[in-house]
């Protein structure tokens, strides 16, 4: 028998509240996605950034309809407030990600605000962005020692198995 | 020589004294007040002296308690004895109170900096901030003012390089400086 109200508790409850309601965090939101399309990587707390991935990944999947939807303009044109990125989203984020199907955005954690709240501060982008790359590509090196014993190596063995055949 | 003492026990009025002197009559005593009533009288008459009368709303006195323990401000909660230095060293140095050891830090492969492992290196982002709000710069430029987003992809060209098949149809962005090690 239950000897608690429901409303009370919230074990389990995995929807995050933000701001001062659920229409004040749409409102956040949508700002927080607008400056994403339009500077395609943007710093935000972890939070904000975790929930705006998933607005963030419907969004491209919506505009992956194409323009003349009606209700994938409606989508576009009630989440973007500055409307000059709405061609911008059906015409240069929707042909980029055509071939994928999801994870369209990249989240990686950073160093903790370092105001007085100590922050944990998430960098959210869409892939493929013009910038430079957040985890720096590792290129292996040719003239390192390991890769010119290696490759010492593979040529003695064709060498080997050529001599064979 | 000692005082004579002053005993008053034999000065006091008993009971039994007093009705000696009255004599036969009855005394009865009903609260605070005295009554006589004589036993040869056939109707008794009750002569009562001055006294309260009884009120229909002398409830006051029924109600009259001392103020209950949870009235009044001498019953709040206060430590009995003082907390020995024993046990103040075991609350103070509890495992939740302690500082916990980190043992996911490491130095960052690139730049040797310590990081955490599962968080950028805040000196290379530190590196690639400075490098897109230079981009960012250029590309403000282009624009000449707010909200003119171009329809095509934009790429980043640095010193003396072309634009490749790729970057035929796109925005370019001219930075005018040799292209970093970490920008592939």
């Amino acid at each position: 028998m239950r000897l608690t109200l429901q409303a009370l508790i919230s074990h389990g409850r995995v929807a995050r509240k933000m701001g001062l309601g659920p229409e004040s965090r749409i409102n956040m939101l949508r700002n927080i996605l607008t400056g994403l399309v339009r500077h395609e990587r943007i710093e935000t707390t972890q939070a904000r950034a975790d929930e705006v991935r998933f607005y963030a990944e419907k969004l491209v999947d919506y505009a992956k309809k194409g323009d003349t939807d009606e209700k994938a303009m409606k989508m576009a044109n009630f989440w973007l407030t500055e409307k000059d990125l709405i061609p911008k989203l059906f015409k240069v984020l929707a042909p980029r990600f055509e071939n994928q199907s999801n994870g369209y955005t990249r989240m990686a954690r950073l160093p903790n605000r370092q105001n007085l709240d100590r922050a944990k501060m998430a960098v959210l982008e869409y892939k493929g962005n013009p910038f430079p790359p957040l985890y720096p590509v590792k290129k292996e090196n040719e003239l390192s020692l390991i890769n010119q014993l290696l490759k010492g190596y593979r040529e003695e063995r064709a060498q080997q198995l050529a001599d064979k055949a | 020589k000692p005082l004579p003492t002053f005993q008053p026990s034999h000065l006091s009025l008993s009971l039994s004294t007093l009705t000696d002197l009255i004599g036969s009559a009855v005394i009865r005593w009903r609260g605070d007040m005295f009554s006589f009533v004589s036993p040869c009288a056939a109707p008794a008459l009750a002569v009562t002296g001055p006294g309260l009368l009884p009120q229909p709303d002398q409830e006051d006195g029924l109600e009259e308690q001392p103020p209950g323990l949870f009235d009044g401000f001498l019953w709040m909660a206060a430590p009995k004895k003082r907390r020995t230095i024993e046990v103040n060293r075991t609350r103070r140095r509890a495992d939740s109170k302690l500082l916990k050891v980190k043992n996911n830090i490491e130095p960052c492969p690139e730049c040797g900096h310590l990081k955490q492992k599962h968080i950028l290196c805040g000196f290379c982002y530190a590196k690639v901030c400075k490098e897109t709000s230079m981009i960012r710069q250029q590309i403000k430029a282009a624009e000449g003012g707010p909200l003119r987003a171009p329809t095509v992809e934009t790429v980043v060209l640095y010193e003396g390089e072309t634009p490749s098949e790729q970057d035929k149809d796109k925005r370019i962005v001219e930075r005018s400086r040799k292209r970093p090690a970490w920008f592939s």
